[in-house]
């Protein structure tokens, strides 16, 4: 699966299990939390992501975090 | 009646081997090697055909002396059409069959047209509107490549735009490389006339294509993730301190991995990022937030999964060849696949 901010250049290319990311620049950062806080959100993500490698998909789907 | 000039080195005219590749530059009015099989196969038209035979070694030791004496031919002669080649996975003729179609194309305006394997160091000198026609690697090719290059040269004497674009869309090589023209227009009257048709439901062709991805298979969802090992990767240029790689920070051509075996998670000072598409100092103070160890770990030890895989793949995506990130996908994948990882997790900056 692909975290990104650009889910409409995913769907374009055909990458099939998307989940927006959360800054172009950081795709799983929250630097405005604290660091214990930002890691705690950042499993919060990566349970998502694994609940969507998980996912059948027909096409290209741009998945809530 | 038209006029054809044809490209080609001392073997196929028949001058001899690599002993005569310093055969100087010659002009002959009639065909030669591949240019009688072509002439046979457009037999019915009435054609004057010339050929320009320079030796290899001598094409690229002295090719702006080659070059203006091809101009001076092209004066005189006036070709219609010109043709180089074909020169198959031949890397110095396949150049100088490059160089001297671009040259005729672009110098005169004439319609140039070679062969080439896709992977002749040709393709890379290759200039805009030089038609290519796909060849195998050998010779052997030879046969079909000249009755296609005969259908083509029909199709451009003819005028026939129409079957000139199925032509290049089924048999010609797509050059991805990135020209510089001459427009009518600065392009920020171009892009705002462009956005104003959009707005107005009008007609408008973007001047940047459209990548068209090849459909490829949907990968299986994971039955049962408790079981699986998972790996990370990222276009977003994450490297060891000091990358000692190289990593490009842009127009990528390599990925590398990197181990994070008993790493709890990535710490500022360790890694950094190589990429000049995105601000990376946000990336550099915590590298979890491009390859989050952190997070994957903890899901790992509360068991959402059997293992994290022991490195990280990366690449640089900013002002790559879509081409070549594919080549890299297929490597990176190829490899994640033979260390038995059943799902990865792919940032994108």
């Amino acid at each position: 699966m692909l975290i990104t901010c650009l889910p409409n250049v995913a769907t374009q290319v055909g990458a099939y299990r998307i989940m927006t990311g959360n800054k172009f620049h950081y795709p799983v950062g929250n630097p405005e939390l604290a660091p214990e806080d930002e890691t705690k959100w950042r499993a919060q993500v990566l349970s998502a992501a694994l609940k969507i490698l998980q996912t059948p998909v027909e096409s290209p789907t741009v998945f809530e975090k | 009646m038209a006029k054809i000039l044809h490209y080609l080195n001392q073997f196929f005219a028949g001058i001899g081997g690599e002993d005569k590749a310093g055969q100087q530059f010659l002009f002959l009015p009639k065909p030669l090697g591949p240019g009688v099989l072509l002439t046979d196969v457009l037999k019915n038209r009435d054609i004057e055909y010339g050929t320009v035979v320079c030796g290899d070694n001598y094409f690229h030791e002295n090719e702006d002396a080659v070059l203006t004496k091809l101009g001076e031919v092209m004066t005189r002669f006036a070709p219609d059409l010109f043709i180089a080649g074909p020169a198959f996975h031949a890397g110095r003729y396949g150049i100088a069959c490059a160089k001297t179609a671009s040259f005729a194309r672009e110098r005169f305006g004439v319609p140039a047209i070679t062969g080439l394997f896709e992977e002749n160091p040709g393709t890379r000198e290759i200039g805009r509107h030089v038609l290519v026609i796909q060849t195998g690697a050998s010779t052997a090719s030879m046969p079909s490549t000249l009755k296609r290059c005969a259908d083509l040269a029909a199709l451009i004497l003819n005028d026939d735009r129409d079957g000139l674009e199925a032509f290049k869309e089924e048999f010609c090589l797509k050059i991805p490389r990135r020209f510089t023209v001459q427009a009518d227009a600065p392009d920020s009257v171009r892009a705002l006339d462009m956005l104003l048709a959009k707005l107005r439901g009008g007609a408008f062709e973007s001047e940047i294509p459209r990548i068209q991805a090849a459909p490829h298979p949907i990968p299986a969802a994971i039955q049962d993730l408790s079981q699986a090992r998972l790996a990370m990767v990222t276009e977003g240029g994450l490297v060891p301190m000091g990358n000692p790689d190289r990593l490009e920070s842009s127009r990528g051509t390599k990925y590398f991995k990197y181990s994070i075996k008993e790493r709890d998670d990535l710490k500022a000072g360790e890694f950094e990022a190589m990429h000049t598409g995105y601000d990376t100092s946000t990336v550099n103070a915590d590298p979890d937030r491009l390859i989050p160890v952190d997070a994957m770990r903890r899901l790992e030890r509360e068991g959402n999964f059997a293992r994290l895989h022991d490195y990280y793949y990366v690449t640089t995506g900013t002002g790559a060849m879509p081409a070549k990130m594919q080549e890299l996908g297929v490597g990176i994948a190829e490899e994640i696949l033979a260390s038995g990882v059943n799902g990865v997790v792919l940032t994108a900056t």
